[in-house]
């Protein structure tokens, strides 16, 4: 009986993985394409790469959109953290209001959230740019950890903050001892939502940045017009960058092990 | 602890600016109507009156909240079972899977749509292979099953990161509990852990199920330009017709329709307004 | 658990430092003289006319892209500042209406002799008070030889959209201007008329259309996919024709006798542009023999430059023998589009009762 259900969830997760990477193999296989088109392969070649790598506004996009993912990331999950836990010891109606402003951001169409802050910033006559892309990215951020998190913090024991506190610990301590270890799979899972939404953001980013700071999407949008395969070089770059990520993830707690083995 | 709620004020003043403010601009266009050249502004309703006596608006409204809806439970039916072997998984397989998870949608949406509609169409993969095997062609691109699938493969990630948050660090001891007190492995499961994965559920679908309303980009690519949902026809009042009032009056009609939907949703967990759980 | 929290803001201040410097750092480095921001449509430009041209003014410049006009005049409106736009005819036409744009100093784009026959004394800017062309161009059908013949669209004209013979194996662009066109001149009506009457039967011819013909409405990807030989007919830009064309030989372009669009894209200077002078060399620049020969071969289109035109067409040129390299100038019914406020709103409306047609 457990065999079989082992093998079936085998089978489900490795046709769902199939599913998920199918596009991913078929980006990467089409960046090597001889020809320009993204649907018909005619032989191999590095065109594409060697394109993209010369291309400077490539690279800059690529610096760009990383780093104003990390920053958003960084500033939504710790401020979205705070406030979850906040607005979970407020009133009932303060804490629907916030979450119905939150939910905003996300169920607006995005040109909706964009066009609201192209107006909002030049009314304040904000110059456009790096810092008004970011501020959006954290704006559209923070509604998706809050998200994650409340679940968790709903389903916490209470007993055990309060264990902590006559147990002589601090607000503080109970908090970071306590309570956020016990919250992290939602902090985690909010982190990463929080980081897709940033990387990938296109119709917002577009009409709030300015001074020439592109991030990929727009970059890959705006070239997309008259078939560009080196979009697909780009994209190759970019998960040959994240698989190293993930290994090197993975690398470090095996050297660990091994050290302190020895 | 009740001190922890100050923590929440800093926030409050951010998106009093920062979400309230961009809003109350759309709500404006919402209910007014451009004067000839210069923006005089007078308010009324016709935006809104013009929206509901088009009978093509309402069917389009009507399709993507189908579409959106299907999505959603399809993200569900294929995310929890996910979530759940992921979250049985051992440490480091756990956080392995979870990454795999979610690298796709850090390849830009527009490249993965793309490898969609070279995968699917006429002469792609999988017409390529059929035809191989001997079968014929099937029209797979511009059709409503390519637009769930393209919607389906952009959301379920989401869907999995949600209810896995709840199902991990859930407290073994009450399956135990449950399985000492004579209940079978599906009556624990019925009882206690999906009771208590609800809450990642309620988010996951309001993760899926608001994006998904007002996409606008995957159903053009994968649906075609005669696949029109709500989405395109905002996108085009914005930016093609330059009319932001029509446009913002739709978005506002979406807005309500949406909210009270989950409004609905969350009744179903009654976890909301019983007490317990840290948020009291 | 604060080590975390130190490393994550330590990281934060460096992110944020790099970043706010490589931005201002790739804007006005130079200080503000030096720096031109232009405003196109994406993979619109010669591969090193950009390069070329920073070389030669010891300039930098920044440029951002679009892919529709209405998205440049979205941002443009809200007071984003640019020294160089490249608009089409109707959106230069609304720009000077709006009062946006500067005049131009043409004793300062000497090379405006360079110009071809085809984009002078244009109707929106006759005497190039406020524009430059940049490219031009039709639009037509492009069609597959082996299954389409040219007697056929001779008969025919815009009409073959709506053969049934090629239910199914048609692409229409999808743009309530383009489509509106198609059917107005079909029809043998002006496509700037206002006339209700005029403009539902428009209305009707494309609703016909949608309803016999199961044609897939699609934008760019018309390009790579009528390349590849993917349907018979297609309704596409000269210049994305002239690709097509120059990939696939089974590929041809006709342009019907009842008349078609005949658009030109052309470079301005908004009137709160911070950088006119430089705005200016830009454009002179753009109009010399080089530049204009690197965009056309690059991108494809017709060249506003006569020079260019002419060896790009002629024998040994890129584009030689590729009937959609060059945009015809001698049939009256062609027309350009002037820009209609309520013609707009209209149009988009019907165009998504068109497509939304069961």
């Amino acid at each position: 009986m457990k065999k079989k259900s082992l093998l079936s969830s085998k089978i489900f997760m490795l046709l769902l993985m199939i599913f998920f990477y199918l596009p991913i193999i078929y980006t990467i296989i089409f960046s090597f394409n001889g020809s320009k088109s993204l649907t018909h392969w005619s032989g191999f070649s590095l065109q594409w790469y060697e394109r993209m790598f010369s291309n400077s506004s490539m690279t800059e996009a690529i610096w760009y959109t990383i780093t104003i993912a990390i920053l958003a990331t960084i500033i939504s999950t710790i401020v979205g953290t705070i406030t979850a836990i906040g607005l979970s010891k407020c009133g009932k109606v303060l804490r629907t209001a916030v979450e119905r402003v939150n939910d905003l951001p996300i169920l607006n169409p995005e040109i909706v959230t964009a066009i609201g802050l192209l107006m909002f910033f030049s009314a304040l006559g904000l110059k456009k740019g790096y810092l008004t892309m970011l501020l959006a990215h954290i704006m559209f951020c923070i509604p998706y950890v809050m998200l994650s998190i409340t679940p968790k913090l709903r389903s916490l024991d209470p007993n055990l903050a309060d264990a902590a506190l006559d147990l002589g610990a601090t607000p503080w301590q109970a908090l970071i001892k306590v309570i956020v270890p016990q919250i992290m799979p939602g902090i985690v899972s909010g982190a990463l939502i929080a980081f897709t939404m940033s990387f990938d953001d296109f119709v917002i980013s577009y009409f709030v940045t300015g001074n020439g700071v592109n991030n990929i999407s727009i970059l890959v949008y705006t070239m997309s017009k008259r078939v560009n395969p080196s979009i697909n070089a780009l994209s190759t770059v970019i998960i040959i960058m994240i698989t190293a990520v993930l290994l090197i993830i993975n690398i470090i707690p095996i050297i660990k092990e091994r050290k302190t083995k020895k | 602890m009740k001190q922890f709620k100050t923590m929440a004020y800093p926030y409050i003043a951010w998106i009093a600016v920062m979400i309230v403010a961009p809003m109350l601009l759309i709500f404006m266009y919402a209910f007014t109507v451009k004067g000839n050249s210069v923006t005089t502004f007078r308010f009324t309703l016709e935006n809104f009156i013009n929206f509901f006596s088009d009978a093509v608006f309402l069917d389009v409204l009507k399709r993507s909240l189908i579409i959106a809806i299907v999505t959603t439970i399809i993200c569900i039916i294929i995310g929890y079972p996910a979530a759940y072997i992921i979250a049985n998984a051992p440490g480091r397989k756990n956080v392995m899977l979870i990454l795999l998870i979610t690298m796709p949608t850090w390849i830009n949406m527009l490249v993965r749509t793309y490898a969609w509609v070279g995968i699917l169409q006429d002469d792609g993969i999988i017409n390529s292979l059929l035809q191989m095997i001997g079968l014929g062609k099937i029209k797979l691109l511009h059709t409503s099953f390519a637009v769930i699938l393209g919607m389906v493969y952009n959301f379920v990630p989401f869907m999995i990161l949600q209810i896995h948050s709840s199902l991990a660090k859930m407290d073994k001891s009450l399956l135990e509990a449950a399985s000492d007190l004579g209940a079978n492995r599906v009556q624990a499961f019925l009882r206690v852990t999906l009771p208590l994965s609800l809450p990642g559920v309620i988010s996951g679908i309001t993760l899926v199920f608001l994006p998904a309303v007002s996409s606008f980009f995957i159903p053009k690519l994968l649906g075609g330009g005669q696949y029109v949902l709500i989405g395109n026809v905002i996108e085009n009042q914005f930016l093609t017709a330059g009319n932001w009032n029509f446009g913002s009056a739709i978005s506002l009609i979406m807005a309500v329709i949406i909210l009270i939907s989950m409004y609905i949703t969350k009744k179903v967990d009654k976890g909301e307004d019983a007490k317990g759980g840290f948020a009291k | 658990m604060k080590k975390y929290i130190a490393l994550l803001l330590g990281v934060s201040f460096i992110l944020a430092g790099c970043g706010g410097s490589s931005s201002s750092s790739s804007s006005s480095a130079e200080g503000g003289s030096n720096v031109l921001k232009v405003y196109n449509w994406g993979e619109y430009t010669g591969e090193t006319l950009i390069e070329d041209f920073e070389a030669e003014y010891d300039a930098k410049v920044i440029c951002e892209y679009f892919d529709s006009n209405e998205m440049m005049y979205t941002k443009v409106q809200a007071g984003d500042k640019y020294d160089v736009l490249v608009p089409s005819d109707y959106m230069i036409e609304r720009l000077i209406k709006e009062n946006m744009l500067q005049e131009l100093d043409l004793e300062k784009i000497p090379n405006i002799e360079n110009l071809a026959d085809g984009v002078k004394n244009l109707e929106y800017d006759p005497d190039n008070t406020y524009s430059v062309p940049y490219f031009w161009g039709t639009v037509g059908i492009v069609y597959d030889k082996n299954n389409v013949t040219e007697a056929e669209l001779k008969a025919k004209g815009w009409e073959i959209l709506r053969d049934t013979k090629y239910a199914g194996d048609v692409y229409i662009y999808d743009s309530e201007r383009d489509s509106f066109m198609v059917a107005l001149k079909a029809l043998g009506y002006s496509m700037n008329t206002d006339n209700e009457d005029e403009i539902n039967a428009a209305y009707e011819w494309l609703l016909e259309l949608n309803n016999t013909m199961e044609p897939t409405y699609v934008t760019d990807e018309v390009i790579d996919n009528m390349a590849n030989g993917m349907k018979s007919l297609a309704v596409v830009y000269s210049g994305d024709a002239a690709y097509i064309l120059s990939e696939n030989e089974d590929m041809g372009f006709f342009m019907p006798e009842e008349g078609t669009n005949v658009w030109s894209d052309a470079m301005v200077i908004p009137a709160n542009a911070e950088n006119a002078d430089l705005a200016h060399e830009f454009i002179n620049y753009v109009l010399t023999y080089d530049a204009s020969y690197g965009n056309s071969e690059y991108v494809g289109y017709a060249s506003s430059n006569a020079e260019v035109l002419e060896d790009m067409s002629s024998e040994g040129g890129d584009y030689y023998e590729n009937e959609a390299y060059l945009p015809r100038t001698d049939n009256p019914n062609d027309e350009i589009f002037h820009d209609n406020e309520v013609l707009r709103a209209k149009l988009s409306e019907l165009w998504i009762k068109v497509k939304a047609a069961k």
